[in-house]
């Protein structure tokens, strides 16, 4: 519905300014009754014409201060505030910021105001999309006047011709007053696209007018949309053979406010994915801050995203990763793929952009973390990452001490298991903050070598089930890990060293 | 005259596909050669005989006659607050003859091993004091009680003691895990 919207308005002809009496004659060619009565019920004149389904750029052209009343054109409606829009169709409203109500005359008075917001900020964008927030009191009038159109209009054959095309809502009708001002401020054409001016009106009332029909149910949420309201129809069937109906009963007096206006504008996220390294024992891979103290000296997550925030203006960053690895344990092979989602920048990252922050980040003194294949994904990276994370198997390599030497049979009948079966009960370390279960994991294969021409040390290399517990593996967590590496040689087993050596994850591989 | 044309490009074919395959593999080498100089870069200064993971990652404590002359006990405390409590070699237990032979878990109000403690919040973890009994060791002739002697809740026991007590006379021996 909104993207048909927008796409009329670029399709529409370009808006040569409407005068007066253009407008003057198109509210003569509309059903004058029909008119008439809207005019006198105080309703503002481009809710009229939306009212009668009038599309195009004639809402940005008129000018408040010009508009005459069609029938004895002296009086205008706009000096009072409009019951049906609370000023919305009208540019009135009451600012936030500089905490006073503004009273503008065309469409391009507001513009002016939204286009010097959106510089202030630096951002750098070739299109933007406009998007509008109006209080649930709103809708329910819009609603409420439709179903009251219909029943009183509702046998008139200019109705029954524009029953098909509805009026136009009242988001519709800002859209077209304000996108043509916009594109010639902002120089560039409005579409879907990640940038997004959002325009957000409040009323004070509106709470209460929402509160008011809560009791009714069901029919609430229809309000809201705009169908038509029991409520509506309830009071109407009762009084529709009275022609003297009151329309104020529909709209609850004291609504005299013009709304809350406020406007910001921010980019929808970004996401860079990609494979990450940590050469460090003293890196964690998040940030990781006891009692106002870091441990260890930094993280993976702020070592990626601080630069790339930096680089593209950012506000902030999330960092998600496919699994994590121990503060002392280093990532190495392929590396662990990770995304990096980025808030509102400013800048608009490109594939090349992301070759030159990578090509920083790897080119860092302290080579702590490296960063390989970073690229802008899109929704699929989410797919690739989270796709199968359970079972996609990770090799190691420990380096192990044994409490005996070990001879080529110990050897032989380490690497004969294949798929192992481990019962695992949940280590110790991590229990203060883990249930207590007993998880059934797989090694895949084992091989050991030796090291430094030790009978005692070996470097043992595995490839096991995802969320395999390693360190306990080989020491045997007190017995709470069976069988352990220490059960299988038959002597005291402990782990002094491990690394990461392969993520097996098809995704960020280029 | 076509075929003699097909082969050799054919043999053309091969002959690049077999170069490429030599590449992979001299980069594949090359970087399983990096990687095993990474996994070794620290194997220099080995000690002959590395600290245990009990000794890397708990504070040992020992508590020597605690309510009865020796009934020593230890406690390894882990610095996420988890205790694990059990009996010192020096515990009067093992220098019966035979050593232990029975552990009944089944003292004061309840059953110890009959404990369920489930999720993240240690659901139904009972409450201990430090003089509450944990268990009941038994030797030949005769039987001592192990009390808990720190203050805190009990989350599991070592049920393997329970079919296989003479764990305990081995080295390695855990009695209970308290949070």
């Amino acid at each position: 519905m909104e993207q048909k919207a927008e796409e009329e308005i670029s399709n529409a002809f370009p808006p040569s300014s409407f005068s007066s009496s253009d407008l003057k004659q198109l509210l003569h060619s509309l059903p004058s009754n029909a008119l008439n009565h809207f005019f006198s019920l105080g309703v503002c004149v481009r809710c009229i014409l939306r009212l009668f389904g009038i599309k195009g750029p004639i809402y940005a052209s008129i000018d408040n201060g010009s508009v005459e009343n069609p029938v004895d054109s002296t009086t205008s409606n706009e000096t009072k505030l409009c019951n049906i829009c609370l000023g919305i169709l009208q540019f009135r409203f009451y600012d936030d910021k500089e905490k006073r109500i503004f009273q503008k005359d065309t469409a391009y008075d507001v513009a002016l105001l939204i286009a010097d917001m959106v510089r202030q900020d630096g951002y750098q964008f070739d299109s933007f999309s406009l998007e509008v927030s109006i209080p649930p009191l709103i809708l329910q009038n819009e609603a409420s006047l439709w179903s009251y159109m219909q029943s009183k209009y509702g046998s008139e054959p200019w109705f029954r011709e524009k029953i098909h095309t509805g009026c136009v809502s009242i988001k519709d009708a800002l859209k077209f007053s304000l996108i043509n001002p916009l594109e010639k401020l902002l120089d560039c054409k409005s579409s879907l696209c990640p940038f997004r001016i959002r325009l957000t009106y409040t009323h004070t009332k509106a709470s209460e007018g929402v509160a008011k029909c809560s009791d009714n149910g069901g029919s609430c949420k229809r309000r809201k949309t705009g169908e038509s309201d029991s409520i509506g129809e309830g009071t109407l069937s009762s009084s529709v053979e009275d022609e003297s109906f009151d329309f104020s009963k529909l709209f609850p007096k004291s609504e005299n406010e013009p709304c809350n206006f406020s406007y910001n504008c921010s980019r929808t996220p970004f996401y860079f994915g990609g494979r990450y390294l940590k050469y460090s024992r003293n890196v964690s891979q998040t940030r990781w801050i006891i009692d106002d103290e870091r441990m260890g000296e930094a993280s993976v997550e702020e070592i990626i995203g601080i630069k790339v925030l930096q680089a593209c203006g950012g506000d902030n960053y999330k960092f998600h990763a496919a699994g994590r690895e121990d503060i002392d344990v280093r990532m190495l092979g392929p590396g662990r793929p990770f995304i990096l989602e980025v808030q509102n920048t400013r800048l608009v990252p490109t594939e090349q952009f992301a070759n030159d922050i990578e090509k920083m980040i790897n080119k860092e003194e302290n080579k702590l973390v490296r960063v390989n294949n970073l690229k802008l994904v899109g929704s699929d990276g989410w797919n690739l990452m989270r796709e199968g994370e359970g079972e996609k198997q990770k090799q190691y390599a420990a380096l192990v001490w044994t409490s005996r030497p070990l001879k080529d049979e110990d050897f032989q009948q380490v690497s004969s298991l294949k798929d192992l079966k481990v019962a695992q009960r949940t280590p110790i370390r991590v229990l203060h903050r883990r249930s207590p279960l007993e998880r059934e994991k797989i090694i895949h294969w084992m091989k050991m070598e030796t090291v430094a021409g030790s009978s005692q040390y070996f470097l043992l290399h595995l490839c096991t089930q995802a969320g395999t517990y390693i360190k306990e593996f080989v020491h045997g967590d007190l017995g709470r890990t069976h069988p352990s590496i220490g059960s299988i040689l038959g002597c005291r087993a402990e782990i002094l060293q491990l690394d990461v050596t392969d993520i097996k994850m098809e995704c960020f591989l280029t | 005259m076509s075929d003699h044309i097909t082969e050799e490009s054919n043999f053309s074919e091969t002959k690049e596909k077999e170069k490429e395959k030599e590449k992979q593999k001299e980069q594949d080498e090359a970087e399983d050669e990096e990687l095993r100089k990474l996994l070794l870069s620290d194997v220099q200064n080995l000690p002959s005989t590395p600290p245990s993971a009990v000794e890397s990652n708990f504070a040992i404590y020992f508590a020597l006659d605690f309510m009865k002359p020796r009934h020593d006990q230890y406690v390894y405390r882990h610095a996420n607050g988890l205790c694990v409590i059990g009996l010192a070699p020096s515990h009067v237990a093992f220098k019966d003859e035979g050593g232990i032979t029975a552990i009944d878990f089944n003292v004061g109000k309840s059953d110890r091993s009959g404990v369920k403690v489930t999720g993240k919040r240690k659901k139904n973890a009972q409450h201990f004091e430090s003089n509450t009994a944990l268990c009941k060791v038994s030797t030949k002739n005769d039987s001592y009680i192990v009390r808990c002697c720190v203050k805190g809740s009990l989350l599991e026991v070592n049920q393997q003691l329970i079919k296989q007590p003479e764990l305990l006379n081995a080295s390695i021996g855990k009695d209970t895990l308290l949070l």
